[in-house]
């Protein structure tokens, strides 16, 4: 969708909330921004399982702007616009 | 005695003998058990490297001071040198047998010599019975399990070969409780050449504990660790292994079609999610383990265990195939012939490559699902082309004249992460001591999966450190005996905790990181004699040449010369990879 941001659920959320993504029309916004509206959206709750109580990322979440891990940017303050795709892994492990 | 039983048996086969390997305590410190205490019990038995397949190759089956006590501690290593790689190695399964082994009054038991009709082993109340197999011969790991147990004990825990070890495929893995797999590095073909086709091990012994009032406090705060983790205390169960499929997709780095691209776009159709949703029975564990990452699953026809991470890969993106059933059936093959799903889906692989590079005329075609069980069983008969898939992918690619086209390091194939998104794990798939294994040193673990730091994947410096630091840790883990994921959930101060209550020596973190170091080391050093230097301390040539053009790893190839000095340096091993003398003195080797 043009003008969107694809955000894309994967693990436990994928299963908790019974979707895959979201197109969220929206520009120029913190990944904690888009995190809370991505919520609002889906009409469940879902941040604690990329966050903690005081809104940091858990030990284990990924969250990927177009690939690239927000740890390497700017964390939750890392900007994100239309066009771009955010893929929110709650933590995981396996091998 | 706490932690140990003590005894450790010899068997040989061929001499109809049987002594017992006396073990001091000080050795017993230095080397914990299972794969430590396996490869310096190898590495005295077998000194000088010999065929694998010769009869006076010794092949060890180790438990550790844990096995059989906290959570995930049914476990065992298998120990001698690899048919498919020439390095020393030891494969670990999960399950019970483990337990029961040690249970049945063994540290270990060690084979030798080679029968001259199939036998099976019953261990039980201290003492091993060499049985005649002739009858169960023949037979599937499945059948051959229940058969066992019908001529020993029901409660019997059973571990035994399939026709791939029977016909000595160099990749075939020994079967246990069911499904468990010593998967890697061809231990089932050692059986084979031994004509031993299965241990039986009737437990019974408890492991006696030091501290049992710490013991208690210990195990409740790591129950509670293991449940608080979100990993260990969700993820896995949900979704298994598999969840791993679209993680590591979106990193770019999911090897597909023989490592010649680092996105599947059918990742979605074989991960786990996809998993939990279509064939997903129910969660399978293995002894004492709250996790439970095993899958119980079925398909229209059949049902079985798996698939996990590395299967769904190898038989998936890895050949271009995205049907989930034939994946799955691949996999169920797998396990009733005995062989390792990545080796045999990676040379797959490598035989579809080389036929599309027009080197290979046997007709093998990206994404042929339809064919793909019947190579797998063709490989564990030695049927046909399935006689040279056997031999595993390098082997296939020097006969076809195209080296550079197996996807291995020394021998071994390398697992579903693509080295050029992770430049530790390219380091540690290099230094491995064991070859192309992710499990000697899982980089993944911080540079992916952000545990217990997260790390940039691309950097190299520090890398050796931590490349270092953490098969050193692993080597540990791999000789308590416990299951690797709880390292989701503990960190190296736990498990010296679980060691001290246990056999009430008290090891301090320093103390096991020096263990982990000797064992790595010992591994070298036998490595170096069997002929290994600096230059097999490398990976193919497509890691360093080739550049994927779409996904997050683009443009990225492994940087390893600005790793493998420092990482020899870390180690105390000089420029062509030999440990030194000082540092051989300050392990005490």
């Amino acid at each position: 969708m043009a003008g969107a941001i694809e955000v894309k659920f994967y693990s436990l959320l994928r299963r908790r909330l019974g979707k895959a993504s979201l197109a969220l029309e929206a520009d120029g916004l913190t990944v904690l921004e888009l995190l809370l509206l991505a919520e609002k959206r889906a009409g469940q709750s879902f941040l604690d399982e990329l966050l903690d109580r005081e809104r940091g990322l858990l030990t284990g979440t990924m969250i990927l702007v177009n690939g690239e891990n927000v740890r390497l940017k700017q964390g939750l303050e890392t900007r994100v616009g239309a066009g771009d795709t955010v893929d929110l892994f709650s933590p995981a492990g396996g091998g | 005695m706490n932690g140990w039983m003590g005894r450790i048996v010899m068997v040989d086969l061929g001499g109809h003998s049987q002594k017992e390997i006396p073990v001091d305590g000080e050795t017993r410190r230095r080397f914990l058990g299972g794969r430590g205490l396996g490869t310096k019990l190898y590495s005295d038995l077998c000194p000088v490297p010999i065929d694998p397949f010769a009869a006076a190759n010794a092949l060890l089956f180790m438990t550790g001071p844990l096995t059989g006590t906290v959570m995930t501690s049914g476990r065992y290593e298998v120990v001698s040198r690899s048919p498919l790689t020439g390095t020393i190695c030891d494969s670990s399964s999960g399950g019970s047998f483990g337990a029961a082994l040690k249970g049945a009054g063994l540290d270990g038991l060690v084979v030798t010599g080679r029968a001259e009709r199939p036998v099976y082993l019953y261990v039980h109340d201290g003492i091993v019975e060499v049985r005649d197999a002739s009858a169960i011969w023949g037979l599937d790991t499945q059948k051959t399990q229940k058969a066992v147990q019908e001529l020993t004990s029901a409660k019997a825990s059973v571990a035994c070969i399939g026709p791939a070890g029977e016909n000595r495929v160099l990749f075939a893995a020994i079967m246990n409780d069911k499904d468990r797999a010593a998967g890697r590095g061809g231990m089932g073909a050692i059986m084979g050449a031994k004509n031993l086709k299965a241990i039986a091990a009737l437990g019974g012994q408890a492991t006696a504990i030091a501290d049992a009032d710490g013991y208690k406090a210990m195990a409740a705060r790591l129950d509670r660790a293991v449940d608080k983790n979100p990993v260990t205390g969700k993820s896995l169960q949900v979704l298994g292994t598999s969840v791993l499929v679209n993680v590591i997709n979106a990193h770019g780095m999911f090897p597909t079609r023989n490592f010649r691209g680092g996105v599947f776009n059918d990742a979605e159709g074989t991960s786990g999610e996809k998993i939990a949703e279509s064939l997903l029975q129910r969660q399978s564990a293995c002894y004492k383990c709250p996790i439970g990452c095993g899958r119980t699953t079925r398909t229209k026809s059949r049902n079985g265990e798996g698939p996990e991470y590395e299967t769904v890969w190898a038989f998936g993106a890895h050949l271009g195939i995205s049907d989930l059933t034939a994946i799955t059936e691949a996999n169920y093959a797998c396990n009733e012939l005995g062989l390792d799903t990545i080796t045999m889906g990676s040379t797959i692989g490598c035989a579809m490559e080389l036929h599309e590079s027009g080197a290979l005329k046997e007709t093998m075609l990206w994404g042929d699902a339809a064919r793909l069980a019947g190579w797998v069983e063709d490989t564990a008969y030695g049927r046909g082309f399935g006689a040279e898939l056997a031999l595993g992918s390098k082997r296939l690619a020097a006969k076809y004249g195209r080296p550079e086209l197996a996807m291995q390091v020394k021998g071994m194939e390398i697992p579903a992460y693509d080295p050029r998104g992770a430049q530790g794990m390219a380091l540690s798939y290099a230094t491995s001591s064991r070859g192309g294994c992710h499990m000697r040193g899982y980089m993944i673990m911080p540079e992916i999966l952000g545990h217990p730091v997260f790390l940039d994947r691309f950097v190299t410096a520090g890398k050796p450190e931590i490349v270092a630091l953490i098969q050193d840790i692993s080597a540990v883990v791999d000789s308590a005996v416990l299951c690797r994921f709880l390292q989701f959930a503990m960190g190296i101060s736990t498990l010296s905790e679980m060691l001290r209550t246990v056999t009430g020596l008290d090891f301090g973190d320093e103390e096991l990181l020096a263990i982990g170091r000797r064992i790595y080391t010992l591994e070298r050093l036998y490595n170096n004699r069997a002929g290994f230097t600096r230059s097999d301390d490398t990976l193919p040539p497509r890691f360093f040449n080739e550049e994927f053009q779409t996904g997050s790893s683009r443009h990225r190839v492994v940087r390893l010369d600005e790793m493998l000095d420092g990482y020899y340096a870390v180690r105390g091993w000089d420029t062509q990879g030999s440990p030194t003398k000082a540092t051989l003195a300050a392990l005490g080797l």
